[in-house]
C-alpha cells in the first residue's frame, strides 16, 4: 500500500475495490476503512452480495486494484468519545478508536459471531439472541449514560437502529452526534448522484463525497430508508 | 507514435474519440482534479436544466446480474448555478465540455440554451430528449420524431454553438427520430440513452426503485449499439456519437467501423474512473499492432 494512501486513510474514510475481474459486477464496491497499520489497511466486510461474495473468494496474494481513500471521514473532535455500533456498522471503529479518546463502545448484534472486536477500547456488547453479553438491542445499553460527557459520539448501523439511538439520545447531546452513512454507490468520488441520502431541510447529500460521515443533525431522518 | 491518429468532430481536431458520456462524468471536474480526463476528447455534463432539480428518492442505483439500473432523476443545480458555479470552474478543463441540456416541456430547451449561450465556456450541446428517470418529458419527447424534430429546430434558432440529439432506443424509430433531428438542423444525434430496464424482487413483489423501472446500463448493450449506429449513420449524413456498452479498447473500434464519429463511455467510468486513458492507449496499441 502506497504510504500516501495510508497518511490519507483518516477514520470514516471509505476506498473501492475492484472485486470483478470480469465485466460483471460493473461497479466496484465500497468499504470503510477499518484500521491502518504500517503500510497496511484493514477492512471488516460481511459476504452478502454477489460483490462480497466474489471479494470472499478471492485468493490471499491476489492483487485487487482499489480507489481511495475517499470520502469525508469523522470530524475529530477533543473530549472523550462515545462509540456506538450496530453489526458491521462498528467495521471503522477500530481506526476511529485508535484516534481519539475513546471512552467506550456499545456494540450491538443479532448473535455473538457479528459482534466485532475494537482492540483497546472498552467495549459492552448486547445480542438479540444472548449469545453474547446480555440479550436486547443497543438501545436497552444507552440508560445510563451521562451524554454531556462526550467530546464526540460516533454512531454507525442499520438505519432503524441509529433512528432509534438518537431519539433516547436527549436534543442538546444530539449536536455532538456523528454518523456513518451506507448507500448504493456508483462512482465513489461525487459525480454521479446515485448515493443520495435524503438532507435535513430538503434535498439530497452525496453519501461518497458529502460524508460518509455525516453530523446527526445534517440529515432527514424521516425520508432516510437506508440500505434494506 | 500516436501523431497519425486524429478524429474531427465539429470542425475540431481531437487525438482520441472518446467522450465522457452524460451523467457519469458530472462536469468534470472532479475527474480533472485527479488528472483522469487524459484521453477524453470531451466531457458532456450531467443534464442541465432550467430549475434546479432534486432527483429522485434513493436507492437510485441498482445492480443487477447483467449490469446497472440508474434511477438518478436529472438530478442538477438548475442552469443559474451551472452558469454561476460550475462552468467558471469548467473552464479549466483539459478537454472541451459538452452541456447536456434536459426540459420538462419542448419550451425549456431552448430557454436553457439562450441561458448556456452567455458562457463562452460549452464547445456545444447535448440535447436530453430520452431519459427513462423523469416523469414529465425525457422518453415522451424522444419517442415522436415531430417533436425531436421541432425541439432540433428550435435549438436552432437560439444556438450559436452545435448540437447533437440523444435519442432514445425505448420507444418509436430510432432510425426515423435521428432523420428528424437532422432535419430539425441538428449536428449530431446521440445513439443512445440507456434501455428501460427494471428488476423484481421476487419474495417481496417490490422493485427496488421507487419509480419501478430505470436506465439500463452495462457492457451488454454493445451489440445493440452496434446495430443502432450501424443503421442510423446509413440514414443520416450528420455525425452519429455511440454510447452504451462500452468497455474495451475493441468496443470503441468497433463502433467507429460502424460509423460513430465519436465514441461515448459512461457506465465504465463507475469501474475505472481513468477509462479514456487506459481505452485510448489500448486502442492505438491494436491498431499499431494492425497497421503494416
Amino acid at each position: 500500500m502506497p504510504l500516501s494512501f495510508i497518511s490519507e486513510a483518516e477514520p470514516g474514510r471509505f476506498l473501492q475495490l475492484e472485486v470483478s475481474q470480469g465485466s460483471f459486477p460493473v461497479t466496484r464496491r465500497p468499504f470503510t476503512i477499518s484500521s491502518v497499520a504500517g503500510n497496511s489497511v484493514d477492512i471488516i466486510f460481511e459476504a452478502v452480495g454477489r460483490g462480497t461474495e466474489i471479494l470472499a473468494e478471492t485468493k490471499e496474494g491476489r492483487s485487487l486494484r482499489l480507489l481511495g481513500p475517499l470520502g469525508c471521514g469523522y470530524r475529530l473532535n477533543s473530549g472523550k468519545w462515545l462509540l456506538i455500533g450496530g453489526g458491521l456498522g462498528a467495521a471503522g471503529f477500530p481506526g476511529l478508536a485508535a484516534g481519539i479518546d475513546c471512552d467506550q463502545v456499545l456494540l450491538g448484534a443479532s448473535s455473538r459471531g457479528k459482534l466485532l472486536t475494537i482492540p483497546g477500547a472498552r467495549t459492552v456488547a448486547i445480542t438479540e439472541d444472548g449469545s453474547s453479553g446480555t440479550k436486547g438491542l443497543v438501545t436497552d445499553l444507552l440508560g445510563s449514560i451521562l451524554w454531556d460527557s462526550y467530546g464526540g459520539i460516533a454512531l454507525c448501523g442499520p438505519v432503524p437502529m441509529m433512528k432509534a439511538v438518537i431519539e433516547a439520545i436527549p436534543v442538546k447531546a444530539r449536536a455532538n452526534v456523528q454518523i456513518s452513512a451506507e448507500a448504493m454507490m456508483g462512482c465513489g468520488w461525487g459525480a454521479c448522484e446515485g448515493c443520495s441520502v435524503p438532507k435535513a431541510g430538503g434535498g439530497f447529500l452525496k453519501c461518497c463525497s458529502d460524508g460518509p460521515v455525516f453530523p446527526a443533525d445534517s440529515i432527514d431522518w424521516e425520508r432516510w430508508e437506508g440500505i434494506h | 507514435m500516436d501523431k497519425p491518429y486524429k478524429w474531427t468532430f465539429w470542425k475540431r481536431e481531437f487525438n482520441s474519440p472518446i467522450l465522457l458520456a452524460s451523467g457519469t462524468a458530472g462536469f468534470g471536474l472532479e475527474l480533472m482534479e485527479q488528472g483522469f480526463l487524459e484521453g477524453a476528447a470531451a466531457v458532456i455534463s450531467k443534464a442541465t436544466t432550467l430549475k434546479p432539480r432534486e432527483g429522485n428518492p434513493p436507492p437510485r442505483i441498482v445492480e443487477t446480474r447483467f449490469g446497472l439500473l440508474n434511477s438518478i432523476g436529472l438530478a442538477n443545480p438548475g442552469v443559474d448555478e451551472v452558469l454561476k458555479t460550475l462552468l467558471p470552474q469548467a473552464a479549466d478543463l483539459p478537454c472541451p465540455l459538452i452541456i447536456n441540456v434536459a426540459g420538462e416541456s419542448v419550451e425549456d430547451f431552448p430557454a436553457v440554451i439562450e441561458r448556456l449561450e452567455e458562457s463562452p465556456v460549452p464547445f456545444g450541446y447535448e440535447i436530453n430528449v430520452s431519459c427513462p428517470n423523469v416523469a414529465a418529458g425525457g422518453i415522451a419527447f424522444g419517442a415522436s420524431p415531430e417533436i425531436v424534430e421541432r425541439i432540433a429546430s428550435l435549438v436552432k434558432r437560439v444556438s450559436s454553438k452545435p448540437f447533437s440529439v440523444k435519442l432514445t432506443p425505448n420507444e418509436g424509430s430510432i432510425v426515423e427520430s435521428a432523420k428528424a433531428a437532422e432535419a430539425g438542423g441538428a449536428d449530431a444525434v446521440t445513439i443512445c440513452n440507456t434501455f428501460l430496464g427494471m428488476k423484481m424482487d421476487w419474495r417481496t413483489g417490490r422493485a427496488p426503485l421507487k419509480r419501478n423501472v430505470g436506465g439500463y446500463s452495462s457492457p451488454a448493450l454493445l451489440p445493440l449499439t452496434v446495430a443502432r449506429v450501424f443503421i442510423t449513420s446509413e440514414a443520416v449524413d450528420i455525425p452519429v456519437l455511440a454510447s452504451g456498452g462500452v468497455n474495451r479498447a475493441e468496443d470503441i473500434l468497433e463502433l467507429l467501423a460502424c460509423g460513430a464519429a465519436m465514441v461515448q463511455v459512461g457506465t465504465w467510468l463507475m469501474r475505472r474512473p481513468d477509462a479514456a486513458r487506459e481505452l485510448r492507449e489500448d486502442m492505438i496499441n491494436l491498431l499499431e499492432s494492425c497497421s503494416p
